[in-house]
């Protein structure tokens, strides 16, 4: 499960043997997969492998059939994805997960549930993403991809998270700004958070990976650093 | 390519996690609670009918009595319950699939009205 190049770490995410089916379609199929803290970790495969449903069971948003979620030692499975949200297991969903008919301001506000008042978060949010400062008043609908992606990114990190899931950052993007946003998750990952990574494209993300984790059918195929998986990286997309 | 531990919020972090009050799944107890009302309005039933037959069957009165008392009227009874919960639960359960649907379909409506209006303020050349 574990590379070479990380020796006894401590985890702080680990599935163990998770099963999840949606109705009688069983998606995964014993899924092991562990996250060591201060890592960041990416899950590649291509599209229908189960990456997002995995994400799913570990934010708590969907039970495994079978199967162990650990977070931080101790088994989190079936706890409502709330409950682990307010602890610091921050997801930032595919499709951002945020309010167009709402502007920045007012999306920042709903980050404020943890307890950090909305002046701290904005200062925080407008420090990291000075694009979004420009914008406060601005209807988010009426924003870009990219902008949208970082006011996702911005009320996850309010909310102070130690486990960040990001699921399909780069999803309808141009290429230079999936460059730009994951200089900033890299940024977020030199603080210590531990980061799981989501991604249909490859390349993007291998850049910023501690592991990097190669799923498909619903399985965990290889686990290594990116350069040890770099090589099985074709074989799995193209079904090999 | 080295890790970034930061062991304050990770110690934190474990701490908030070892004060959680874990309780059993609810989506395992709904299931239970489903099944359970399946049982119950089985049971109900098998022991209404059963009560049926026998006061039909036995000619004496207090023999009737006692198998209405606990032969019908408890069987209606559990029949009842039974069928009360499954209702709650198996609405519950529709209630949430309808739910994320609803939620699934709002997230693609705003992508294809982002999507029109980034079309709109830059068409085509």
């Amino acid at each position: 499960m574990t590379s070479d190049a990380l020796v006894d770490p401590v985890y702080l995410l680990e599935l163990q043997g998770v099963r999840a089916a949606y109705d009688a379609i069983e998606v995964l199929h014993g899924v092991d997969l562990a996250i060591p803290a201060g890592a960041v970790v990416a899950l590649l495969g291509p599209n229908g492998a189960g990456k997002t449903t995995t994400l799913n069971v570990a934010c708590g948003l969907m039970s495994p059939s079978a199967g162990k979620v650990i977070i931080a030692g101790r088994d989190v499975t079936g706890v409502a994805p709330e409950e682990l949200a307010r602890r610091g297991v921050i997801t930032i969903p595919e499709g951002r997960g945020i309010f167009p008919n709402l502007t920045v301001r007012e999306n920042l506000q709903m980050a404020t549930y943890s307890g950090r008042p909305l002046p701290e978060v904005e200062e925080m949010t407008y420090h990291q993403f000075p694009r979004l400062g420009e914008r406060r008043t601005q209807l988010v609908g009426t924003m870009s991809g990219g902008e949208q992606q970082m006011l996702a990114m911005a009320r996850g990190l309010a909310s102070d998270p130690a486990i960040l899931l990001l699921d399909e950052l780069s999803m309808g993007l141009a290429p230079l700004v999936v460059e730009e946003l994951y200089d900033i998750v890299a940024q977020i990952a030199a603080t210590g958070v531990s980061i799981l990574v989501v991604e249909q494209f490859a390349r993007t993300v291998l850049g910023i990976a501690d592991l990097a984790a190669i799923m498909v059918h619903g399985l965990i195929r290889t686990v290594g650093t990116p350069a040890e998986v770099e090589d099985e990286l074709s074989a799995a997309y193209l079904g090999g | 390519m080295s890790m970034n531990e930061n062991p304050e919020r990770i110690a934190g972090f474990h701490a908030e996690i070892e004060s959680m009050k874990i309780k059993a799944t609810g989506g395992k107890n709904e299931s239970k609670l489903l099944a359970l009302g399946v049982l119950l309005g089985v049971a109900g039933l098998a022991l209404a009918i059963y009560g049926g037959i026998m006061v039909q069957n036995d000619s004496n009165e207090y023999n009737q009595r006692a198998f209405m008392a606990t032969g019908s009227y408890i069987g209606i009874a559990l029949l009842i319950g039974g069928a009360a919960l499954f209702v709650r639960y198996s609405m519950a359960r529709y209630l949430r699939f309808w739910l994320i649907r609803l939620v699934h379909e709002s997230h693609a409506n705003t992508d294809r009205i982002v999507d029109a209006i980034d079309r709109a303020a830059n068409p085509p050349q």
